[in-house]
């Protein structure tokens, strides 16, 4: 498991894991030997919130020095509230949902056979992981899309206009 | 100054009783919460990182030389702050209660 640890590490700025990576290993490896006590699901869970920790910490890190760097865009929630975690409950819903709309097609495609439709229907199952891979990849698109026009403009000194005087300054 | 999420909170709580190292901020922040608030190392650090970058802690050798005991301790801005920060909870804890008393009677 420290392997693992040290491994998904990596992920994170080389200055964060110039300055944390050592204690943090140190401060995990003490934790885990005092989960050796414990059931094997508390070990298994906590081994899972490990990692999704570290994930999102790496991404959270990697976010919020875009953003430092990015001195000219007009909000700084991301800096201000640098513990936000995206809710479960929402998760649970977006796949409550997902259920919902798969059993409605299936419930649909159920009365047009019994019904007699001529037209001949395809199973949504053999479609849907096609579906939210192109769903994906379509939302990485316009994230890397927006992403290239916020660094244009950056790039093209826009944000300086702001700086500009337009009149002279009354002393 | 921004509302604290509650994981910060209890790391500066546990850092007004006494300076810690990070395993023992980890159990001490269990224990106050009661077990409802496990950190793991990921979260802990990157709110450890937050604070330090704005001057509310501070990281010290607890032995001469030993970067492997790093702890902790609440600076005179972290405790001001978090002094702050409570006084701000217990006018909110207190017009809660009123208003829901009201409500009630």
């Amino acid at each position: 498991m420290l392997e693992v640890y040290r491994w998904v590490l990596r992920l994170y700025p080389d200055a964060y894991r110039r300055e944390y990576a050592e204690e943090m290993v140190s401060v995990f490896r003490d934790a885990e030997t005092a989960m050796r006590r414990e059931s094997v699901p508390t070990r298994f869970w906590f081994r899972v919130r490990e990692i999704k920790g570290l994930l999102s910490g790496a991404v959270r890190e990697h976010l919020c020095g875009f953003i430092r760097g990015q001195s000219w865009i007009p909000f700084r929630r991301f800096d201000m509230r640098s513990e936000f975690r995206f809710p479960r409950s929402t998760i649970s819903l977006m796949l409550v949902i997902l259920a919902g709309v798969v059993l409605t097609i299936e419930k649909a495609k159920g009365i047009q056979e019994k019904y007699g439709a001529g037209t001949n229907v395809t199973s949504v199952w053999s479609t849907l992981p096609q579906s939210l891979l192109v769903m994906v990849i379509a939302m990485c698109v316009l994230a890397a899309a927006g992403w290239a026009i916020l660094f244009a403009l950056r790039r093209s000194g826009v944000h300086r206009l702001s700086n500009v005087q337009t009149w002279p300054e009354q002393r | 100054m921004q509302p604290l999420s509650e994981p910060a909170l209890l790391v500066l709580l546990s850092l007004a009783e006494q300076p810690r190292h990070g395993y023992s901020i980890l159990n001490d922040v269990e224990i106050v919460s009661s077990g409802r608030v496990r950190l793991s190392t990921g979260t802990l650090y990157g709110i450890l990182h937050r604070l330090l970058n704005r001057g509310w802690i501070e990281r010290f050798e607890e032995e001469e030389g030993s970067r492997d005991r790093l702890a902790y301790r609440l600076t005179s801005t972290g405790r001001r702050n978090l002094r702050l920060e409570v006084e701000r909870m217990r006018q909110l804890t207190k017009l809660a209660s009123l208003r829901t008393a009201r409500r009630e009677a």
